[in-house]
């Protein structure tokens, strides 16, 4: 009887996966499992994957066993459902096999607009969701890789594009805008899945009288206000709420000319998703002069806060906080440097950083001590209990470049900086404190620098220009190999057929890594 | 009528924008054409400084006075560098109509202007937007002005210089630092008194035989130690394979660097910018 049952329900698998494949609204409410069905694996942003065939005593023998080219530079995150992995570069999607890295479908579209980078792409049923350069957000039929349908979702001429992979969250999309050329305001938009239409739309830049826009000077320099949604936010279902980080405010380096916080600039931000509200923020870098915003993946964490189980959310943003939040709530919990800073002189009733006049840009050159980070995902593993982050510590002088003509400030930038001396890193957090428990200093550029964490006991990443497996309870490394050029996008794993894989992109190159067959045990 | 009106004044040039427009300008091979690349794998905008001299001239004459100098806005017409009709304009037909007709119902005059003036302005109005819309922050050049960068007392910075900084222990204002300030561009003084950029540190390896080599060390990470003897090529050795004894010619600077604020900064720029 069992047995048949179970045969019945394998033939019921195979069934559903031929005539539905995709991922299902069941399949995006868990956590991750053998699959990598959405952009951060799951709904956390945690990035931690229960897989173990590859651990911590054998990741030594890891060997590569396909390599998709492509190109130009891969700067998404790989899915992989059903056996087939997708991903993205701008103006390109692919479809391929997950075990052989055998190419099944490839879709190309020209475009103009920003072709800065596709984070990745979104699997939902039977369709592929993405942004383009242009701005536009497409729908593509997962099998066969035939577009769907196509929407406009804002002007590239004024600097917008989409490079954030679109959030599935029950039947909408919230697709995230780029763009940092123009002084133009950001927004998140949620999206039917069926056809793309407008659901609601939420402006991190406030209207004139709305809540928000006392910390503007006047309407014309909020209109241009900035707070793009570069990056993924990510979902609790209980809570009905999305997170989301946005932008710095515009001109960039500028803030004479913007005086006051400048919400909701550099932000992270509780919305519900039905509709599109604000339910709380925290600034991470009130009244920002130094691109420091907060285009940072936020991590759900269901763990301990000073012995109570609590509902968290953990941010390290670009401004060098890190952050802990009440995440139903936005009650703050911590918030504290994670590195040497010199522009803020302490932290506010709500948790935020206090700016420090003193350090903006200036005509006579300001000086600048900061720790910072990017849009490159970080990770958490419930298992060590540590928020993995790659960071950069360093001195720098800023000023502000108004118009020789005008004296003002015209141009997007408003400034520039002169780096004195950086250094980058990997930090292990202890999300209960904020407090470095391990870091380790590399080598060379630090472009793109994700992170995995699995339930082998491992971190991957990327260090000195190398692809490395480090112990993730003491960053001990286990691994390295030289690719030939930095990680480019964040690292994911997934196990088919008895056999886990990891996939590094590397420049034009997607690398599936495993154990050697018979290591892998079979 | 229109391919004369574009007689080659602007360029649209479909390449992938490496450096920022500002590095663009400076490192292009012929000094007078300015290239402005506002995104990556947005078509750069290529003009001849001639061209938009030009056309910033006229434009000042015709259109500054409500427009602003530089477009920006001014005395109630609107900022040009965010007009839709500019921005999606793509071949200029609509601004020319535009200066043509002008908009009587919200006040803008026509402007009698040739049809090469005419294009003068729409080739500045293109690679004004370009050049507004950077993707990468605008630094100080060479030949920023001395006097933006002199708020500092030179009195307290040289205090400073002989006192607290401990900068008269390797240096001295006859010695080695006699006639710095005449030596580089203010704006590279300021940043190379903080930290100078370029300053390899020491190394020297010991191999497991014991034989040692000196030089400046390119890199030293977990994989590596590389090191550039004066008189030959690299050398690398996996890390942990020998032992590295390093030496920094600007510890010194390095351990003031999470010391400085502003004000001393100033200060010692101040007193550094008179030795002459």
């Amino acid at each position: 009887m069992k047995t048949w049952l179970l045969a019945f329900a394998g033939a019921a698998g195979l069934w559903a996966q031929s005539s539905a494949p995709g991922v299902d609204t069941a399949m995006l409410l868990e956590r991750l499992g053998s699959s990598w069905p959405q952009h951060n694996g799951d709904y956390t942003g945690q990035r931690f994957s229960p897989l173990k065939q590859i651990n911590t005593s054998n990741v030594g023998s890891l060997t590569r066993v396909w390599t998709f080219e492509t190109p130009t530079t891969i700067k998404a995150t790989t899915l992989m459902v059903d056996g087939v992995v997708y991903f993205s570069v701008p103006d390109n999607v692919w479809a391929a096999d997950a075990r052989t890295g055998k190419e099944i479908w490839h879709f190309s579209r020209t475009s103009l607009g920003d072709h800065l980078a596709s984070r990745g792409v979104t699997l939902f049923r039977n369709q592929i969701y993405f942004g383009t350069p242009d701005a536009h957000l497409i729908s593509l039929d997962a099998k066969t890789g035939a577009k769907n349908w196509e929407v406009v979702i804002a002007d590239w001429k004024f600097g917008y594009y989409i490079s954030a992979a679109p959030l599935v969250v029950k039947d909408r999309l919230l697709v995230g805008m780029s763009g940092d050329q123009l002084d133009m305001p950001g927004f998140l938009e949620a999206r039917d899945l069926n056809d793309g239409k407008l659901i609601w739309r939420w402006d991190a830049i406030p209207k004139p009288g709305e809540p928000g826009s006392e910390t503007w000077p006047n309407q014309e320099v909020m209109a241009h206000g900035g707070g793009a949604t570069w990056v993924q936010g990510v979902y609790d279902p209980q809570l009905n709420l999305t997170y989301w980080g946005t932008g710095n405010p515009h001109p960039v380096h500028a803030g004479n000319v913007r005086k006051g916080a400048n919400l909701y600039t550099c932000s992270l931000v509780a919305l519900d998703v039905d509709t599109g509200k604000l339910k709380w923020y925290i600034q991470t870098s009130p009244h920002d002069t130094h691109d420091r915003d907060a285009n940072q993946t936020p991590i759900l964490i269901d763990a301990d806060y000073q012995g109570r189980p609590r509902k968290l959310i953990a941010m390290a943003s670009r401004s060098g906080y890190f952050f802990l939040l009440d995440r139903a709530t936005g009650e703050s919990l911590v918030t504290v440097p994670y590195g040497g800073q010199n522009w803020s002189a302490g932290v506010d009733a709500r948790g935020q950083p206090i700016p420090r006049e003193d350090v903006e840009p200036s005509l006579d050159g300001a000086f600048f001590e900061g720790t910072t980070t990017n849009w490159y995902s970080p990770s958490y593993s419930p298992d060590t209990r540590l928020f993995y982050v790659n960071a950069s510590h360093g001195f720098s002088i800023g000023y502000l470049m108004p118009d020789p003509e005008t004296g003002k400030v015209e141009d997007h930038q408003g400034g520039g900086s002169t780096s004195l001396w950086s250094e980058n890193m990997l930090l292990a957090i202890d999300y209960q404190t904020g407090k470095i428990r391990w870091s380790r200093v590399r080598s060379g550029g630090a472009g793109g620098n994700g992170i995995l964490t699995t339930a082998g006991g491992l971190v991957f990443t990327n260090e000195s220009g190398r692809l490395v497996a480090l112990d993730a309870a003491t960053g001990k490394m286990l691994w390295n190999v030289n690719p030939g050029g930095n990680l480019s996008g964040a690292p994911m794993t997934y196990e088919l057929g008895g056999r886990q894989y990891v996939l590094t992109p590397v420049g034009g190159w997607l690398y599936a890594w495993a154990l050697p067959e018979r290591a892998a045990g079979r | 009528m229109t391919g004369r009106l574009f007689r080659a004044a602007i360029v649209l040039v479909a390449a992938v924008a490496a450096a920022s427009p500002l590095q663009a300008e400076q490192r292009g091979a012929n000094p007078n054409l300015l290239r402005f690349c506002p995104g990556s794998g947005i078509p750069c905008v290529e003009i001849t400084r001639d061209a938009y001299d030009r056309g910033h001239d006229q434009f000042r004459s015709s259109c500054g006075f409500c427009h602003g100098p530089t477009a920006a806005g001014g005395n109630g017409g609107p900022n040009l560098i965010f007009s839709p009709v500019i921005r999606q304009d793509e071949k200029g037909a609509d601004i020319t109509r535009l200066i043509q007709t002008g908009r009587p119902e919200k006040g803008m005059p026509v402007v009698p202007l040739t049809p090469a003036q005419v294009a003068d302005i729409v080739a500045y109005l293109k690679a004004r937007i370009a050049e507004v819309d950077l993707t990468s922050g605008r630094r100080p050049g060479r030949d920023y002005d001395l006097k933006k960068l002199l708020t500092g007392n030179a009195d307290r910075g040289k205090a400073y210089f002989n006192g607290a900084g401990q900068c008269a222990t390797c240096h001295s204002a006859d010695g080695d630092l006699k006639g710095v300030a005449s030596k580089y561009p203010p704006i590279e003084l300021q940043a190379r008194f903080m930290y100078p950029a370029g300053v390899a540190k020491e190394a020297t390896v010991t191999e497991a035989t014991g034989s040692q080599v000196t030089g400046d060390l390119v890199r030293q990470d977990a994989f590596e130690v590389v090191i550039k003897p004066a008189d030959g090529p690299e050398r690398t050795w996996p890390s942990g394979s020998v032992k590295v004894q390093v030496t920094d010619p600007l510890a010194k600077h390095f351990e003031l660097l999470p010391k400085y604020t502003n004000a001393v900064m100033h200060d010692l720029f101040a007193y550094l910018a008179t030795l002459k």
